[in-house]
């Protein structure tokens, strides 16, 4: 607080000068002062002149005491008075008067300002006051057990205002600290209750909560008029000795997780590639049974419009389909006729070596049967 | 009429101190107690104005708020032998400013002698449990047993204790060291099976899909057979049933297909003698024996 006008009595321009048996030394020394001039030379009328400019001054010293009682209430302030030390009124923003120094005073707190303790760390603004730049992380403040007996590493930040401005003032000797103090032994036993998965990740809520609360109860008690607004974690890690054995662990987890994914790639990729495989094969064999069907089908159509013709003319069809096999089958070979009765001799002489060796490949009669048919209809 | 002013203002002087001396003011903040003569008479804890003869009697002011006292942090030993550095602070307020004055007289006194307190009866109470228990929801049911204890002995001392509250309870450095590597191996252990679960998980994957594609195609291998099959059947029925109606003449022609595919390579030679149907003209125009 930089200007406050601690008990009102440095803000008028006559300071201290009235302050109660303080106010007769001057007057007497200037008193005395004055006698010796006046024994010095021009006795008469001077001592009418005397005694009013003793007036003057004891009426200017009187004025100036009870101006000094005017204060200023900042907005951001309220004014605590005390009559003899006791607690007399509250006063709110503006000009305000109360009755001189040493019946009365004045203490204005910042009620509407919210002070931050650090825990565990020292931030930077508070690092900038600090004659000597601290260590931000303070690790004797940070690190706590919890309650499976692990050790975490906490930063947090306190957020308070005063509550109640007379009991901030009356109640307990050092607020600040107390503050500081009671959040520590808190927070150590708010952790202290937890396993330090649930500090690490989903209970980070609840310990600020269940840490503001807890506090709020024990600042009560001790009825130190501070409100907590809020207690806000910064920092809530393994530490550092172990923090690379926590990291490996998420690292392990997102492991796991790609493993999966990629069997799950593996699996999207193969079945469906398969279940296509399977219908190939099926259609394939879907193929090949109207594929068989159909070749019977026309075979047995053909067969039958062949018969149809044999029915009606069964020497004629027959000896004309035997003759037209046979001189297409003769047509395209090589053949040797033997004449009969001798074959049987000339067989086992037959040079068949020589004669394969010496036909000539024919040109390939491609005569189709599909021909006969139309022949004798 | 010089001489006059100055006595009177002698006077006055003489009055306003001796009218000072004999007012005196309690804050809010603070409680009194009367001397007289070195010996107590009057203990004043209301704020406000006050009276007291001048020079026989005195006052010695002291706080009325609730003061701080942090002592230094001690080792203790909890019941299973697991030692503990703790930490407390304690608030306490001057209760009794007579018992206070007779028994320590400052603020100072009565710290070293809370501390002593204090740190006795931490080791009294922490030794009975063990340290699960420190860290528990019974941690506070310990502090309120600390504080009574130490009211207890506060009492003597004229002062109140408002509360012993621990504010670290942690573990020596060496025992830290140990928790640290406690918690690196649970950690590598965690992450270990992280990963085995994921070798796992992903082995099982694969092998469903592998199980289902060889399903897959084996269902539809066998439905292949049975499509082919029911082709096959349909193929001879379709053939039987056109071929039955004259056996004899599907034998001939079949016969005469078959010639046809069978003997039209040209790598076919025939030695034949000419007889049989085909050359029943080629010896004679009557034909060699008729039909």
């Amino acid at each position: 607080m930089p200007w406050t006008n601690e008990g009102g009595s440095g803000r008028g321009p006559w300071g201290q000068g009235p302050s109660g048996g303080g106010m007769q030394p001057p007057n007497l020394e200037e008193l005395l002062k004055r006698g010796q001039d006046r024994f010095k030379g021009m006795l008469p009328g001077g001592v009418g002149w005397g005694g009013r400019g003793i007036a003057v001054l004891v009426l200017l010293a009187v004025v100036g005491w009870l101006f000094s009682g005017f204060y200023r209430v900042e907005p951001d302030e309220v004014g605590v008075e005390q009559r003899f030390g006791r607690y007399s009124e509250t006063s709110l923003p503006g000009l305000r008067y109360h009755l001189p120094f040493p019946i009365e005073m004045v203490t204005t707190p910042k009620v509407t300002r919210v002070n931050r303790v650090d825990v565990g760390f020292r931030s930077a603004a508070e690092r900038g006051r600090a004659v000597q730049a601290t260590g931000r992380d303070i690790t004797e403040e940070s690190l706590m057990l919890t309650g499976d007996e692990n050790i975490v590493d906490i930063d947090f930040a306190v957020f308070w205002r005063i509550n109640d401005a007379r009991a901030y003032l009356f109640n307990v000797q050092q607020p600040a600290p107390t503050v500081k103090a009671v959040a520590e032994s808190v927070m150590r036993e708010v952790v202290g209750k937890r396993r330090i998965d649930d500090v690490l990740t989903e209970g980070r809520e609840d310990v600020q909560r269940e840490t503001r609360e807890s506090m709020q109860r024990v600042l009560d008690s001790y009825g130190a008029g501070i409100d907590v607004t809020q207690v806000q974690l910064q920092k809530a890690d393994p530490p550092a000795a172990v923090i690379d054995a926590f990291r490996d662990v998420q690292a392990a987890r997102a492991d796991q997780e790609r493993l999966r994914n990629e069997a799950q790639a593996y699996s999207n990729d193969v079945i469906p590639r398969a279940r296509g495989q399977a219908e190939q094969v099926r259609l394939e064999a879907e193929g090949y049974r109207e594929q068989v069907v159909a070749d019977a089908q026309g075979e047995v159509s053909r067969f039958l419009a062949i018969y149809g013709e044999y029915a009606q003319a069964r020497t004629v069809v027959r000896e004309r389909m035997y003759l037209e096999t046979m001189e297409q089958v003769f047509q395209g070979i090589n053949k040797i006729v033997i004449g009969t009765g001798d074959g049987q001799g000339v067989m086992p002489f037959l040079p068949l070596t020589e004669l394969l060796k010496r036909q000539q490949p024919a040109p390939a009669v491609n005569r189709s049967e599909g021909h006969q048919p139309e022949g004798p209809k | 009429m010089n001489r006059g002013i100055l006595s009177g203002f002698g006077i006055a002087a003489v009055a306003s101190i001796i009218a000072y001396s004999s007012i005196f003011t309690v804050s809010e903040t603070e409680q009194v107690l009367l001397l007289q003569l070195g010996e107590p008479i009057r203990v004043v804890k209301e704020p406000g104005i006050n009276f007291k003869l001048p020079l026989i009697q005195n006052v010695i002011t002291m706080e009325k708020r609730i003061l701080n006292f942090d002592p230094p942090s001690a080792e203790v030993i909890a019941a299973d032998k697991k030692r503990l550095v703790v930490d407390v602070y304690a608030r306490y307020s001057i209760d009794d400013p007579l018992r206070f004055y007779q028994a320590v007289g400052t603020e100072a006194a009565v710290r070293s002698r809370l501390s002593d307190v204090i740190n006795s009866s931490l080791r009294k109470v922490l030794g009975r449990v063990d340290l699960s228990t420190v860290l528990s929801a019974e941690r506070s049911e310990l502090m309120r047993t600390i504080s009574e204890d130490v009211n207890t002995e506060g009492t003597k001392l004229g002062v109140r204790i408002v509360d012993v509250r621990i504010k670290r309870a942690d573990l020596p450095d060496a025992n830290s060291q140990a928790v640290f590597r406690r918690m690196q191996a649970e950690r590598e252990r965690e992450a270990r099976e992280a990963r085995a679960r994921g070798a796992e998980e992903a082995q099982k994957v694969r092998a469903d899909a592998d199980r289902q594609r060889t399903v897959l195609l084996a269902e539809a291998r066998k439905q292949s057979e049975i499509l082919r099959g029911e082709g096959d059947g349909l193929r001879n029925r379709i053939y039987v049933d056109a071929f039955q109606k004259d056996p004899e003449f599907f034998t001939f022609y079949r016969s005469m297909q078959a010639y046809r595919t069978a003997m039209s390579g040209q790598d076919t030679t025939l030695v034949l003698s000419p007889t049989g149907d085909f050359f029943r003209y080629f010896g004679s125009a009557a034909g060699a024996d008729g039909r």
